[in-house]
């Protein structure tokens, strides 16, 4: 067993200075916000369809038109949720094509100016698509999805940038734990968003959009004015020059014991300089090295299931037990918590065992089990909420791990050892396969609950489960860094 | 004050209207302008026995004098007294058939039964619930919102560049 290396360096916390506790702070809750946002969508997805719809009461009674069946952008609650699963394809496509171009444009200009102008415009965005299309009166499907494009590209410029910006902050002593707790802000964004959107649902769809978009705005304000990109902005030695100097007390590198050097590449989307003797290499030759093609596949299906959650929880109990949309919004913060400290403790388990792969396939083959009692959930609010934080406990721990570490693993193999290009391309494939899974799934989902049924939807994630568990079985599921350097949600 | 065949109020509104013996079929396209009539007599007309839905929104009327051979619109349920003369037939009193049905799933969620006239009824949002299909409730502080964001955000973005960004080199 190895314990981290957090509890071998006494000196961890006299290495951050303020600067590094708000550098922290500001790139957690920004994505958080992006994530709030989206997580919005999703929350109001019953009132929209209400509000698409003409009613569909069958009595005899008389219903005044202007109150009861005066939109019909959709004949029918079920073609709704056809196109709000549209939606979130869309979104999903477009997040992952952004995710390519954001990495490529992150590195040319400043993170600052970037991540600023991606939250402050995605807000606008999403002030039009929800607000403003209801203050206005003005339904319209072209608009809805260009308009959801748009929004998946801007929001893609928060990642890359904020691991950019964590990278250049916090080198490899202590990253382990920093970036552990850091990546709970994904989830955190997802207990924001649900939270804002309760709370103010009772006066309208419209004014949760507005809501989580004005308090993005202002984010995006604030990190144009408090966010510091670099340690050398303010005249601080970077993190090469403090491990330059640490690299005598080093131990020396072994093959696979040797974590540290696992997660510098992973998000050097601004290092130019590091590994630049070794040759990068192609895309092509990245999709052919083992396990880059079954691992892209698996962490297509895990991201289907995941996404299908984050997207599709609150309807789905407002659906099938009746349950009031607000209610339903707050009850869906147990599969985050779950999330949290699956993704947290199964990443510390792992560590401390130096094993990824058993600690991946329990987990799974439990989130299987999970997802059949959830299936089966009374209907009571707190068996309802346990048997989701049990669920979002065996998915996401899974889902974290394999985003940060797996992506490592591969592209740490012995063909290409050393080459931070092949890291990035690596996690380049595995992410946006990953996300095209989620944006196939979605579609998928609505489909399947229009035709089918929830059941079947459920009995379609199990069997993505089984998938997920078969394909794990290969040789480069070896242990990598305690640095749990992840991408939560894609 | 009496206009021709309509006794109007000071501001102009049909209080009562007299259409006997105008060799009326039907009430006619422009009748629901009369909504707000209180009396309304149709004596002495060859009208058709279908006057339930020309009656929508005439939730005022009180007395409605109809020929013999006609109905009461919405039976003897919806009129509290139907009096039978030589020439004509009397509906007095409309009832509010909400209280009476009684089904408590009558509208859809947040919406209330209100009457619509003699015998009819109509759902409308109850006490509170506004907008398309009633799912409004109550209204949004845009004034308190922003006040207390903007306030913050100044406060937070002044308190960080004072904190971080002042000595950063310009980029």
């Amino acid at each position: 067993m190895a314990w981290p290396h957090i509890f071998q360096r006494g000196t961890l916390l006299s290495r951050f200075s303020h600067h590094h506790v708000v550098v922290f702070l500001l790139t957690f809750f920004s994505y958080s916000l992006l994530h709030a946002s989206r997580k919005t969508f999703s929350n109001v997805k019953v009132s929209i369809s209400k509000q698409w719809t003409p009613s569909a009461f069958n009595k005899s009674i008389e219903l005044p038109v202007e109150i009861w069946s005066s939109n019909h952008l959709f004949p029918s609650a079920e073609e709704a949720t056809l196109f709000l699963g549209t939606l979130d394809t869309i979104f999903l496509f477009s997040y992952a094509v952004g995710l390519f171009i954001s990495g490529i444009v992150g590195d040319r200009l400043n993170l600052r100016w970037v991540l600023s102008f991606g939250m402050c415009s995605s807000a606008l965005v999403v002030f039009v698509f929800g607000t403003l299309t209801e203050w206005l009166r003005f339904y319209n499907k072209g608009l809805y999805c260009c308009l959801w494009i748009v929004n998946g590209l801007l929001q893609s410029t928060g990642w890359p940038c904020v691991v950019a910006v964590m990278g250049n902050w916090f080198g490899k002593a202590g990253r382990g734990v920093v970036f552990g707790l850091w990546s709970a802000c994904a989830s955190v964004g997802n207990i924001l968003g649900a939270c804002l959107a309760s709370s103010v649902l009772q006066y309208g769809y419209e004014y949760a959009f507005l809501v989580t978009a004005a308090v993005q705005f202002a984010g995006g304000i604030i990190i144009f004015f408090g966010l510091l990109v670099s340690p050398e902005e303010i005249g601080l030695p970077g993190i090469e020059a403090e491990e330059n100097f640490e690299e005598d007390s080093h131990r020396p590198l072994i093959n696979g014991a040797d974590n540290e050097d696992e997660s510098e590449p992973n998000y050097s989307i601004q290092e130019d300089d590091t590994a630049s003797q070794v040759k990068a290499i192609s895309f092509y030759q990245a999709c052919c090295l083992p396990g880059v093609i079954p691992y892209s596949l698996a962490y297509a299906c895990l991201k289907l299931v995941n996404y299908s959650f984050f997207f599709w929880l609150p309807f789905y109990l407002s659906n099938n037990f009746g349950w009031k949309e607000a209610e339903a919004d707050k009850l869906s913060i147990w599969y985050d918590v779950g999330g949290i400290i699956g993704g947290t403790l199964q990443g510390f388990i792992s560590d401390v065992l130096q094993k990824r792969a058993p600690v991946l396939a329990l987990s799974l083959l439990l989130a299987v089990g999970s997802l059949v009692g959830y299936s089966r959930s009374p209907d009571d609010k707190s068996i309802n909420a346990l048997l989701m934080a049990v669920t979002g406990f065996f998915i996401g721990g899974p889902s974290n791990m394999i985003s940060s570490a797996i992506s490592a693993d591969l592209g740490r193999q012995e063909l290409i050892q050393g080459s931070s290009e092949a890291l990035a391309t690596v996690t380049g494939i595995v992410d946006g396969t990953g996300s095209i899974g989620a944006a196939v799934g979605q579609y998928l989902v609505s489909l399947i609950q229009d035709n089918l049924g929830w059941m079947w939807v459920f009995y379609f994630f199990i069997l993505m489960g089984i998938l997920i568990g078969c394909s794990f079985h290969h040789p480069t599921s070896r242990y990598s860094p305690p640095a749990l350097f992840k991408e939560p949600w894609g | 004050m009496l206009h021709a065949r309509c006794c109007l109020n000071q501001k102009g509104i049909i209080l009562g209207l007299d259409l006997q013996n105008c060799s009326l079929k039907d009430p006619g396209p422009n009748f629901p302008q009369a909504h707000t009539a209180v009396i309304i007599d149709l004596q002495a007309n060859p009208l058709k026995d279908e006057l339930a839905n020309a009656f929508h929104g005439f939730i005022q009327l009180q007395t409605l004098i109809l020929p013999q051979d006609v109905n009461c619109p919405g039976g003897i349920n919806a009129w509290n007294n139907v009096t039978f003369y030589i020439n004509n037939q009397t509906c007095q009193g409309q009832r509010n058939l909400c209280n009476s049905t009684g089904d408590p799933e009558m509208c859809p969620e947040n919406g209330s039964c209100a009457p619509d006239g003699p015998g009819l009824m109509q759902c409308i949002c109850a006490d509170g619930f506004h907008g398309y299909k009633c799912m409004r409730q109550g209204s949004f502080s845009l004034l308190v919102f922003f006040g207390i964001l903007g306030s913050t955000t100044l406060s937070i973005s002044i308190l960080l560049w004072g904190t971080q960004r002042r000595k950063a080199k310009a980029s």
